[in-house]
């Protein structure tokens, strides 16, 4: 059943009913997808490449317009709001941060978005240097932005979107191109902004990362919400997940190898298979 | 985005199949044609033979109204002004102030229009029925050196991945709020450098990668290239290229010879 507009709800950040949208070429990337996104979500968007994730997220900031249903960004008509307002509310990072890196210094990149929405000054400082702590950056914030790692870069760009402090950031593959250890600095960080109350909505194919991270998996498959579920429900059918161009996580992939030893498919770290396969031990 | 970044679609007629060196000496023979013309009513007839070569090429009705829409508006554009400022001849057709709009300017300013309308569609026609490719390769046997070749086709290649990539930094941008035709001159042009730079660090990007693939594919490692498709003429090419000298020949010879007011 598909929730009505008006049943809104406090907590509903996003809502997305029946959203169509079908490119200039032709392509239909979304084939009616309804989808509600609660305040405090960690939320992962999955599916194969064209599977129409980006297309989804590019929604939900006023980037594209649907082309046919309903997107409602904090019980508005985003249809009726310009990028830039909707930008109050809806962060989104681009995949690749040399996309929007320009400026000579990391502070001055970090201030451009919280200048554009017309605060003053000393409140455009406050939230700048906020992003950048809360970033880990303080140490770089004179550095020009353009010659740092990519590591580096890409927390630029999220703490650029960031410091406009809205309620929910959408993050297109954060993790591409990062070693271990970056991507897991930069995990950790986003964990800590969902844990302070911003709804994260994650775009990505990378399942290990959903499984860690995500509270919630929305799979998509040719522009259409074929699942939507807590991350345990999303690993359990792997039929769906190959349909979907996914592969669930090696652990994940073990834990349903094991079944037939009793271990239950709901694995998500290695952490759990452990507990699983010792608790079988004392029995 | 309304401009076709290829006019090139793949068909197969007979103006796709010809040698694209042929093709190249159509339209300057045919372009000269349209010089040496200077009736009115001759003029059109061969815009007309050029739209029939329009039809022929089986371009798309999209394709063929993007550039007949340019080509149309050129046109009216010439006569419209033509006579404004060739103010030549007599009798005089009416004044508006002091300006004289005479009957033999407004003939001249549709014989221009058309003639600029023989050129542009030729160069159309041109486009819609050969790719980049075979056109860096048909100047590159007509004797321009290799190295510019390329370099031109990959400038060709590199059009449609740079309009996606300058799309998606103003996304980026616009997804920080920026609002790229608000506020003052000043405050706009200082919003286009947040678009601008990381367009040329990419361009710059770019091309030092594409330096180290071409390395690394060993161009420019022997002196002497061979080349996986060559074009050569066939008989077909032969009978269009007399074709399309006697189509210059004949009305020349006519016109310098004969005497022939045309």
């Amino acid at each position: 059943m598909i929730p009505r507009p008006d049943a809104d709800s406090e907590d509903r950040v996003i809502f997305l009913r029946d959203a169509k949208f079908t490119y200039e070429s032709g392509v239909e990337a979304l084939k009616g997808v309804t989808l509600v996104i609660d305040k405090g979500e960690y939320l992962a968007v999955v599916g194969g490449n064209g599977s129409g994730k980006t297309t989804l997220a590019k929604h939900l900031n006023g980037l594209l317009r649907p082309t046919g249903g309903q997107v409602l960004v904090m019980g508005v008509q985003a249809s009726t709001r310009t990028v830039a307002e909707l930008a109050r509310v809806v962060g989104y990072v681009f995949q690749n941060p040399d996309h929007q890196l320009f400026c000579r210094t990391v502070h001055d990149e970090v201030s451009f978005g919280p200048a554009n929405i017309g605060l003053d000054g000393p409140e455009v400082k406050r939230r700048a240097d906020r992003a950048i702590a809360v970033m880990n950056l303080s140490d770089i914030r004179d550095r020009p932005p353009l010659s740092l790692t990519l590591g580096l870069r890409r927390r630029v760009s999220i703490a650029s979107v960031i410091a406009m402090e809205p309620q929910v950031l959408v993050l297109d593959e954060p993790t591409t191109g990062l070693d271990a250890r970056e991507a897991d600095e930069l995990m950790a960080i986003i964990r800590r902004l969902n844990d302070e109350g911003t709804t994260i909505v994650l775009i990505t194919h990378e399942m290990k990362l959903v499984a860690e991270h995500a509270n919630r998996v929305v799979v998509m498959m040719d522009g259409k919400v074929v699942l939507d579920s807590d991350t345990r429900g999303a690993f359990s059918d792997l039929g769906l997940l190959r349909r979907s161009k996914l592969l669930p996580p090696p652990v994940t992939q073990l834990a349903h190898r094991l079944s037939q030893i009793g271990v239950s498919k709901d694995i998500l770290t290695p952490q759990e298979l452990v507990f699983e396969l010792t608790r079988g031990d004392d029995q | 985005m309304t401009g076709f970044l290829d006019l090139y679609s793949e068909k197969d007629t007979f103006l796709h199949r010809l040698d694209p060196r042929v093709k190249l000496l159509a339209v300057a023979l045919i372009s000269v044609l349209a010089f040496i013309l200077t009736e009115l009513l001759y003029l059109v007839v061969l815009l007309c033979f050029i739209l029939l070569l329009l039809v022929l090429a089986r371009s798309s009705y999209g394709k063929a109204f993007f550039a007949l829409k340019f080509v149309v508006r050129f046109m009216i554009l010439i006569t419209l002004l033509w006579p404004l400022f060739d103010r030549s001849g007599a009798p005089v057709l009416f004044s508006i102030g002091p300006l004289d709009i005479t009957e033999p300017a407004v003939w001249r300013g549709a014989t221009s229009a058309v003639r600029v309308g023989c050129f542009a569609t030729l160069w159309y026609i041109l486009m819609f029925t050969t790719s980049q490719r075979d056109l860096v390769r048909a100047l590159v046997k007509l004797g321009l050196r290799f190295d510019y070749g390329l370099a031109l086709a990959i400038s060709f290649r590199f059009i449609p991945t740079f309009g996606l990539t300058i799309e998606s930094i103003k996304d980026a941008q616009r997804a920080r709020a920026l609002e790229l035709d608000k506020g003052s001159i000043l405050r706009r042009s200082r919003n286009y450098v947040s678009i601008l730079v990381p367009t040329i660090v990419y361009a710059l990007r770019t091309a030092d990668t594409l330096a180290l693939t071409l390395q690394s594919r060993a161009y420019g490692a022997f002196s002497n290239r061979t080349y996986l498709r060559e074009i050569r003429m066939r008989a077909s090419d032969y009978v269009a290229m007399t074709v399309v000298v006697l189509i210059l020949l004949l009305p020349a010879l006519a016109k310098y010879i004969y005497g022939v007011q045309i």
